[in-house]
């Protein structure tokens, strides 16, 4: 048996560890197998599937009607957007008109669900990054009103069903109006207190400064959308690029990141856009028009026109698809879930592989993925 | 549900090519043009063909089509379809490709084979496996083709039509289950 202690012939082994399902900072129930070389992770399996509720085998097991009602599960965080991504395939299918006032109607709801999303994340990101004490509850503040002015016109907080094949569901109160310009009336110095504390902070900056760059050819390949390409600088919103309901009669800009598109400038995007989202809310409020809320007789046996579609949104994840092949009947032949967030879980471990273990929850919140949305 | 379906969605009859069609004609690759899916092209190509043809769309300077979107699996009774929804980052234009794949034998458990695309479309990698475990489509190369959604040991594949649940999930009494 050798004797020899040199330290060059001492051997390491890789390690495996398991984070997750129970991780508190896996937003849920990912399941990430690591491979670790030291502190550096090697090899990264994600498993998914724990919050599998098969949404795609509801929809075509019950009809059109009471799936609407089930699809504000499939990403619990922007409700409003699956539900929009539904009725727009429906409608597209049937071809049926939907009245000025609904749609002015949905892109406002749409924007403010937006913000309440990524206020969210804003919270849950910065837990990822350590800061456990008091910040993270200031954007819940501000999402809680938010969710008080949806509770006021759909009857929930967060599970809406406001947005139907048609049209929408309720016609809001002049009050509910005022509200919502109070909120955005306040809310550009909320964004501006967030930033002060975070935007800055060097510790932020130290954790998040070139740490888990998404390269432009990678997040191609691999189907990456919404603010966490644009965080790497392609100009990719589905609100610019193919245009849907109302968003070509709108102002706004679209915040692209400005440097190689690491952690922070995916973070900075996120703070732009809710900036913009704001100010699209008071353009709607502007403009919006009288008249009918729905072109579609809500009824418990509603039903398309045969044919199939594919249609998506911009969600506050990326794009937002849904395929429904109708067969003329109230229910749908196959419906299909293209999600934000299962396509950008995907990209994971090419950003994880060679970054250390401490790295791993500010890369993973800031692709900013939801479960449910991964695992339907 | 039986195996004879009435409630399938009606047989289109084919059209002239589009712009898509044609580009793969020019090189080479044969399809058949579908009725359009909301004002998108959609064809169907052989299942010998699918990936020359996804590899010149994606790279291709003319088509660019190098967003996939998703990979469906669409369960008609007699066949299954594997759906390829392409767009761009860069313009937008927009394909819809279906393979047709008919069925071996009638039974659940059986799956069809088609080649996956997976090695030079990351994208493809975990839509494959979605339609391998939900659908029942076998992506012949695929780098970690396993159940993605479903528990590894789950039975049969959900999105068939003729799918049944062995056994009730919430009262079960089996003792080797693993549920």
């Amino acid at each position: 048996m050798s004797t020899n202690l040199e330290t060059t012939n001492l051997k390491t082994d890789e390690m495996i560890i398991n984070m997750g399902p129970q991780h508190p900072a896996t937003h849920g129930v990912l399941r990430l197998i690591l491979k670790l070389d030291g502190e550096i992770v090697r090899h990264v399996e994600p498993v998914i599937g724990h919050l599998h509720r098969a949404q795609e085998w509801q929809g075509q097991n019950r009809t059109l009607f009471q799936y609407q009602a089930l699809i504000d599960r499939v990403d619990y965080l922007s409700g409003m957007f699956t539900s929009l991504a539904f009725a727009h395939a429906c409608e597209q299918i049937d071809g049926c008109q939907i009245p000025p006032r609904a749609q002015y109607l949905r892109a406002l709801v749409c924007e403010m669900n937006r913000i309440s999303s990524h206020l969210l994340w804003l919270g849950t990101f910065l837990i990822d990054l350590g800061a456990l004490f008091g910040f993270p509850f200031y954007p819940f503040r501000e999402r809680e009103k938010l969710l008080d002015l949806f509770e006021e016109i759909a009857g929930q907080r967060m599970m809406f069903n406001y947005i139907r094949i048609g049209g929408v569901q309720r016609d809001p109160k002049p009050s509910w109006f005022e509200k919502v310009r109070k909120f955005t009336a306040e809310f550009p110095d909320r964004i501006d207190e967030y930033e002060a504390i975070v935007t800055q902070n060097p510790i932020v900056l130290k954790r998040t400064k070139g740490v888990g760059i998404l390269d432009k050819s990678v997040a191609m390949d691999y189907g990456v959308t919404g603010p966490s390409i644009r965080g790497s600088g392609i100009n990719y919103d589905l609100r610019k690029t193919r245009p849907y309901g109302i968003y070509p009669e709108l102002n706004f800009e679209i915040p692209l990141g400005q440097n190689q598109g690491d952690t922070w400038d995916r973070y900075m995007c996120r703070i732009l856009e809710m900036r913009q989202s704001n100010n699209l809310i008071n353009q709607c409020l502007d403009k919006m028009p009288e008249g009918e809320i729905s072109g579609k007789k809500q009824i418990a046996g509603l039903r398309i026109k045969a044919g199939e579609g594919f249609s998506a949104i911009e969600s506050p994840r990326g794009v937002l698809g849904c395929y429904v092949i109708s067969n003329g009947s109230d229910k749908a032949y196959r419906i299909r879930w293209r999600n934000p967030s299962f396509c950008n879980l995907a990209v994971l471990p090419s950003l994880l592989i060679g970054r250390p273990i401490s790295d791993i929850m500010a890369i993973f919140g800031s692709i900013d993925v939801i479960l449910p949305d991964v695992d339907r | 549900m039986s195996q004879t379906d009435t409630n399938k969605p009606n047989e289109t009859k084919e059209m002239e090519l589009g712009k898509f069609g044609k580009f793969l004609k020019d090189n080479g690759i044969d399809s058949t043009r579908k009725d359009d899916s909301i004002n998108v092209e959609t064809i169907v190509i052989s299942v010998k063909d699918l990936e020359p043809a996804l590899r010149l769309l994606k790279t291709s300077s003319e088509t660019k089509l190098n967003m996939l979107l998703t990979i469906s699996g669409v369960d008609y009774t007699d066949r299954i379809d594997s759906i390829y929804h392409l767009w761009s980052y860069d313009h937008n234009d927009a394909l819809v490709i279906k393979v047709e794949l008919p069925k071996q034998s009638q039974a659940n458990t059986d799956t069809v084979n088609l080649t996956s695309i997976a090695n030079f479309w990351s994208a493809a990698n975990w839509h494959e496996r979605e339609t391998y475990d939900l659908v029942g489509i076998r992506y012949l190369r695929h780098p970690y083709l396993r159940r993605i959604l479903n528990p590894w040991d789950w039975e049969g594949h959900p999105l068939r039509r003729d799918y049944k649940q062995l056994v009730d999930a919430l009262n079960d009494k089996n003792p080797h289950s693993f549920r």
